[in-house]
C-alpha cells in the first residue's frame, strides 16, 4: 500500500513537473491572458494539489495503523 | 446523516464560492488610455481600450471626462466609438495647467448607458512647458459630471491592476480566516487540557493546529502566485509575507516538539503549553507587525483592507459564505484526523 502511494506520488510529481516549466516559459502571456484569469485557476489548482496532499498524508497513517494492526493480531 | 449534516454543508458553501466566484462577471473597466501622457495646449486623441465593454451599444451617449480633483474636470469633445473595447476621445488640453507642477496626473472617466461608469486612476499625465496656476485656473472648466449610469447586474469590481484575479479573494483570503479560526479552537482545546489533563482535548488541538497549517501553507503558495501577477515576484520579502512565514515556522515546531515526547502526559502537556505560545506570537505576527511598516500587502501598513475599494457587497456574498465553508471543510479534515489518532492510541493501550 506504501508502496503504491510512493508510486503515485512520484508519478504525480513527474507529471507535474513539465508543467511547471511550461508555464515558467509561457508566463507573462498566457498568464495576463483574459484579464489575468489564469491566476485564479493557477490558484484553484494550488488548493486542489493541497487537499490531495492531505489525503496523501491521511493514507499513509492509516496504511501504517492497518499494518500496527495485523501485527497485533 | 443527522450528524454529518454540518460536512455536506461546508461542501456545498465551498462549491457555490467556486460558482459564484468564477461565474459572476466583472464590471467593465478601462485597460489603458493611449497616449498616457500628454502636453498642454493641444488637441489629443486618446485611444481607450475597454474591457468587458460595449462601447457599440451606446454609440453616441458615451461620455468621458479628465478628472483632477472634485473641482476640476475636462470633457471630451468628441467621442467616437471604433468598437465594443476601443474608444477615441478627442481633449482641448488649455495652455496651462491649474497647478504649481509641471506634471499633474489625471483620471479617466468614462460613462456609458449600458455598461456604466468606468474609471481609470492616473489614467493620463499632462505635462506644461511653463507654469502659470492662476491661467490654468480660468482656463481649467469645471465640466458637469452628473448622472452618471450604473449597470444593473450582478459584478464585481474592476481594478486595472488585479483584473480577474480579484476573485482569488475568494480562495486565498478565506484559507488564512479559516486557519484563524482552526488555530483558536486548538488554543481552546489546548487550554480545557491543561484544565483536566484529558488526553483527548490535546489530540484534538492537535489535529485542529496540523489542518490550519495546511491552509496556512496554501494561504502562502496560493498568495505568492498571485503576488507573482500584480506585485511582480512569488516572494518579494514583503513584511507580511516574511511574519506569515516565521508564524508557520513557529507552529511547525508544533509538531516537532510533539515527536520529541516519549512520554504522552508529559508530551499533551507541554504541547499545550506552546500551542498557546505559538497563537500568541502569531497574532503580532500576522497582523501587528506589518501594520507597522510600509507592505504590498491589503491589510498591511497604509494599505487598508476590507474598506469598499477591496470589498463590495456582491463581493461579501461569495467572500463571507467562503470562510464559513473552509472552516466547516477544515474541521472535518481535522476530526478524521484525530479520530484516527484515537483509534491508535486504543489499539496501543490494548
Amino acid at each position: 500500500m506504501l508502496k503504491a502511494v510512493r508510486k503515485a506520488f512520484t508519478t504525480l510529481s513527474l507529471f507535474l513537473f513539465p508543467f511547471t516549466f511550461l508555464m515558467a516559459q509561457e508566463d507573462a502571456d498566457f498568464m495576463r491572458s483574459m484579464g489575468k484569469m489564469y491566476v485564479v485557476v493557477a490558484v484553484i489548482a494550488a488548493i486542489f494539489i493541497g487537499l490531495v496532499i492531505f489525503l496523501v498524508y491521511l493514507d499513509r497513517k492509516l496504511t501504517r495503523l492497518e499494518n500496527q494492526i495485523i501485527h497485533h493480531e | 446523516m443527522k450528524k454529518h449534516w454540518w460536512k455536506a454543508l461546508g461542501v456545498v458553501i465551498v462549491l457555490y464560492s467556486f460558482f459564484m466566484g468564477l461565474l459572476t462577471p466583472l464590471k467593465t473597466g478601462i485597460l489603458e488610455a493611449n497616449p498616457a501622457s500628454v502636453r498642454t495646449g493641444q488637441e489629443v486623441m486618446l485611444e481607450v481600450k475597454g474591457y468587458n465593454s460595449f462601447y457599440t451599444q451606446a454609440q453616441n451617449e458615451l461620455r468621458a471626462w479628465l478628472k483632477m480633483d472634485s473641482e476640476r474636470a475636462l470633457a471630451a469633445r468628441r467621442v467616437e466609438v471604433v468598437d465594443d473595447r476601443l474608444v477615441k476621445l478627442t481633449f482641448d488640453i488649455p495652455a496651462f495647467l491649474p497647478v504649481d507642477k509641471k506634471v499633474q496626473d489625471f483620471t479617466l472617466i468614462l460613462d456609458s448607458p449600458a455598461d456604466g461608469a468606468s474609471v481609470l486612476p492616473s489614467g493620463v499625465f499632462v505635462t506644461q512647458d511653463s507654469i502659470n496656476a492662476a491661467l490654468g485656473e480660468t482656463a481649467w472648466p469645471n465640466a458637469d459630471i452628473a448622472n452618471l449610469h450604473e449597470k444593473a447586474a450582478i459584478t464585481f469590481p474592476f481594478r486595472n491592476i488585479l483584473g480577474e484575479t480579484i476573485r482569488n479573494t475568494y480562495y486565498h483570503v478565506p484559507l488564512w480566516f479559516a486557519m484563524f479560526i482552526l488555530f483558536i479552537s486548538a488554543v481552546v482545546y489546548s487550554v480545557k487540557h491543561l484544565r483536566n489533563f484529558d488526553q483527548r482535548y490535546d489530540e484534538q488541538a492537535a489535529a485542529l493546529t496540523s489542518v490550519g497549517i495546511l491552509y496556512g501553507i496554501l494561504g502562502l503558495v496560493t498568495g505568492a502566485i498571485w503576488a507573482k501577477h500584480t506585485w511582480g515576484a512569488y516572494w518579494s520579502f514583503d513584511v507580511k509575507q516574511n511574519m506569515t512565514a516565521v508564524g508557520l515556522l513557529i507552529y511547525g515546531a508544533y509538531f516537532v516538539l510533539r515527536a520529541s515526547f516519549e512520554d504522552p502526559e508529559k508530551k499533551a502537556r507541554i504541547s499545550a503549553v506552546y500551542n498557546i505560545f505559538a497563537f500568541a506570537t502569531l497574532i503580532p505576527l500576522l497582523y501587528v507587525i506589518p501594520k507597522l511598516t510600509d507592505s504590498l500587502h491589503p491589510g498591511a501598513g497604509g494599505n487598508i483592507a476590507f474598506g469598499s475599494q477591496d470589498l463590495d457587497n456582491t463581493m461579501r456574498m461569495v467572500f463571507y459564505p467562503a470562510i464559513i465553508g473552509w472552516t466547516l471543510m477544515g474541521v472535518w479534515m481535522a476530526q478524521l484526523i484525530f479520530r484516527m489518532n484515537r483509534l491508535k492510541h486504543r489499539l496501543l493501550e490494548e
